[in-house]
């Protein structure tokens, strides 16, 4: 076909180009990749951390979506081919990564002060907080002028006609039902792990089911708030400030009727050939400054409590730093013992349960 | 002639029936339970399964955790087990990490010390069974079946017996839609095939400008049509054709028609193509013979589009069978298919086993329904003439 040596000589001076295109590329910068959920908090951490991070450090971040598939980490490190240096995760792909040798170990406090993270849990060896996440009851407060004020309210379907929006998750749900049934919430994990503690949320459900609307993933929460195909719903507190911010929407958070909260952390992958960098990288990003910077854009709550100082009043409007007594934590011993121990069979019976 | 068909050959042997076989072959495989219990499964072995093992027993654990003390091998061992009994996973955990092999006296009552549970012969039971290198615990359990305390089959109790169903609901759903796509497709190959160059085209372009656009995209688009606050509820309530908006979505509905819409277009190419090679004079033939319109579709238009639609509808079953994104986005939740469970047995809950069990038990109903339609259809039947 390549009669033409005219031909011959562009396709060869192409390729000499590009070489050398990818060759100053490489000489000039480092490549570091984070797995992170995509969608708006990715586009926080770009205007917030990686971009600031890049530009001081003279390397390149990529990004790659990550929505918490466990399967996708172990694949990396078990065949050795890190696509990832860190990713963001959850509590329990950190406690489980850890143990199963998927995420590198770091002594933190060499890099940081654990103090500063111990109201959201603290800092583990393998991963570090950086977000601190409320899923709560929310609502239209242009819809409904006299608000609910608890979880039972949420329940009440006579005084507040219309549908409920919960999360499609045995997880969360199962503590929030707990709240409606009179558990305070800092002992919701407690009683659900005791001896009928999951029959009793399963029963606590049974009676809203028939107004439930399941959603699976946070957008939709907001647009069924938004559309008033829900009256309430529970939604996490990042999605309902910027969707406040954005869609100029009048949604409005209880937080004080309890609330399930938890942290994303920064994971580093084993094996990373640039740990010392995500270190230095890890380290920016949960410094107070950064923290602050990261609140103002996405609305979720900072891990490190200094950042709380550099926020006005207005910006701590949605987070829960004031109820933060009725939070049932995701994170602890028996926390993640029990939805490590059962999280699948009870995915299994909640899903049977809503189905029927 | 076998020379042009072997890279085809190979290349399917490769990239098909090879990877097929090996997850296939993760549904009964069981090499982590006496690969990291070795003595465990050889002193159970000689257990009758009534009560609690002997000490012997309890030794050969505990020297089988100790061994894996601090090795990644431990968490995954407890993962294995925890898959059969729920806390199996910190059971394993917490005693490999504790267990001490020089203290004096009986195991046991170190093991029952460090964590009671190993007191109850349920733990036992599930090793002692567990320790072949294959197991049927997979599969079992994917037909909602589990052995009992003696050893015997019973089914799963009501609460959690959730797949037998899901693949009941899946294959009825994939039928109905595979139905509505022969009734809604059939007469647009028809018609387009019966239109000019040019009519013709222009009706392709319809059908295949949907194929193009992102499923979650077209999943969405039907959300905000037909939810209670969407257009054609509006629409309606506006006319007064309705007092309040109708549920369109988010039920079994709205999951048929944003199914159809998804798999429109692999019924009618495949149908179009044959129905173009039907030869127009056949049908007028037929009418010159005296055929009422209705009898000559009947007997001679029908049996020749039918490898068309048997084409078509079969790509339609097969896709519509491994569907879980749409149904997550507009189906209730009485309308999760069973591929939710495999890509969260795949994926998050990282139990293969589970995953290809699942898959397993679908591709052996469905290689089934194939054989029962050629029986009766009559494979050779379909060939293209």
């Amino acid at each position: 076909m390549l009669k033409t040596p005219r031909f011959c000589i562009a396709i060869a001076a192409t390729l000499t180009v590009l070489g050398g295109v990818a060759l100053l590329d490489a000489g000039a910068q480092t490549k570091f990749t984070v797995g992170n959920a995509g969608g708006s908090s990715a586009d926080a951490e770009r205007k917030v951390f990686y971009g600031p991070f890049t530009n001081a450090n003279k390397i390149q971040i990529q990004e790659e979506s990550f929505n918490q598939e466990l399967a996708k980490i172990r694949s990396q490190v078990e065949t050795g081919n890190l696509i990832w240096d860190i990713v963001t995760t959850t509590a329990i792909n950190v406690a489980t990564g850890c143990e199963e040798g998927l995420l590198e170990k770091v002594d933190w406090s060499k890099y940081l002060d654990p103090r500063l993270f111990r109201e959201v849990g603290g800092v583990s060896e393998c991963g570090v907080p950086y977000l601190f996440v409320s899923g709560g009851l929310a609502y239209d407060g242009n819809r409904i002028k006299e608000g609910p004020k608890t979880w039972a309210d949420f329940w009440n379907v006579t005084r507040w006609p219309g549908k409920r929006g919960l999360l499609y998750r045995a997880e969360q749900t199962f503590e929030v039902a707990l709240m409606a049934d009179g558990v305070p919430p800092a002992k919701a994990m407690e009683v659900l792990a005791a001896p009928g503690g999951v029959e009793r949320a399963l029963k606590k459900l049974d009676e809203l089911k028939p107004h439930v609307h399941w959603w699976k993933n946070g957008a939709e929460s907001i647009t069924l708030l938004a559309s008033g195909e829900v009256a309430m719903s529970y939604a996490w507190n990042g999605r309902v400030a910027s969707a406040n911010k954005t869609n100029n929407l009048n949604l409005k958070m209880e937080l004080g009727a309890g609330h399930v909260s938890g942290c994303q952390y920064w994971a580093i992958m084993k094996g990373s050939k640039n740990k010392d960098l995500a270190i230095k990288f890890i380290q920016y990003a949960v410094a107070a400054q950064s923290q602050a910077d990261f609140v103002r854009v996405i609305s979720y709550g900072p891990a490190n409590r200094d950042a709380y100082g550099l926020l006005t009043d207005a910006e701590k409007a949605t987070l829960p730093g004031q109820h933060m007594d009725k939070a049932s934590l995701q994170l602890g011993k028996l926390y993640l013992g029990f939805w490590l121990a059962n999280g699948d069979s009870l995915l299994q019976r909640f899903v049977k349960f809503a189905a029927q | 002639m076998l020379g042009l068909v072997a890279p085809s050959i190979a290349f399917l042997a490769l990239f098909f029936v090879a990877p097929l076989g090996f997850f296939l072959f993760r549904s009964v495989d069981n090499s982590e339970v006496p690969g990291w219990l070795p003595r465990t499964v050889t002193a159970l072995a000689r257990w009758n399964g009534a009560g609690l093992p002997e000490e012997a027993a309890y030794r050969a654990l505990a020297e089988d955790l100790a061994a894996l003390s601090g090795s990644t091998a431990l968490p995954l061992l407890g993962r294995r087990l925890n898959h059969n009994v729920p806390g199996f996973r910190g059971l394993i955990t917490g005693t490999g990490n504790r267990v001490d092999l020089r203290q004096a006296g009986s195991m046991r009552e170190q093991l029952v010390s460090l964590d009671p549970r190993w007191g109850e012969s349920t733990y036992w039971q599930t090793i002692r069974r567990e320790r072949h290198a294959l197991t049927p615990f997979y599969l079992l359990t994917a037909l909602d079946l589990r052995h009992g305390a003696g050893g015997e089959l019973q089914r799963v109790p009501g609460d959690s017996a959730i797949f037998l169903g899901l693949l009941g609901r899946t294959l009825t759903i994939s039928v109905v839609v595979t139905l509505l796509c022969v009734l809604l497709g059939f007469p647009v190959a028809a018609t387009m095939a019966g239109s000019s160059p040019a009519r013709a085209n222009a009706l392709l372009i319809l059908v295949l400008i949907p194929f193009w656009t992102s499923l979650l995209v077209r999943s969405t688009a039907w959300v905000i049509l037909l939810q209670n606050q969407g257009v054609v509820n509006q629409a309606l309530v506006g006319l007064g054709l309705i007092d309040r908006p109708v549920p369109l979505i988010f039920n079994r509905l709205g999951l048929y028609i944003a199914m159809v819409h998804v798999l429109l277009p692999f019924m009618v190419l495949p149908l179009y193509s044959v129905l173009k090679g039907i030869p127009p004079e056949l049908m007028r033939a037929a009418s010159s013979l005296g055929a009422p319109p209705w009898t000559a579709f009947r007997l001679v238009y029908v049996p020749q589009a039918l490898p068309g639609l048997v084409a078509g509808a079969s790509l339609v079953f097969v896709l519509a069978l491994g569907y879980y994104v749409t149904p997550a986005l507009v189906g209730g939740p009485g309308d999760q298919m069973i591929g939710y469970f495999i890509a969260y047995f795949t994926n998050t809950a990282v139990n293969w086993g589970m995953a290809s069990a699942l898959g397993t038990i679908l591709l052996v109903v469905v290689s089934l329904i194939y054989l029962a339609l050629g029986r009766i259809v009559g494979l050779d039947r379909l060939a293209v003439r």
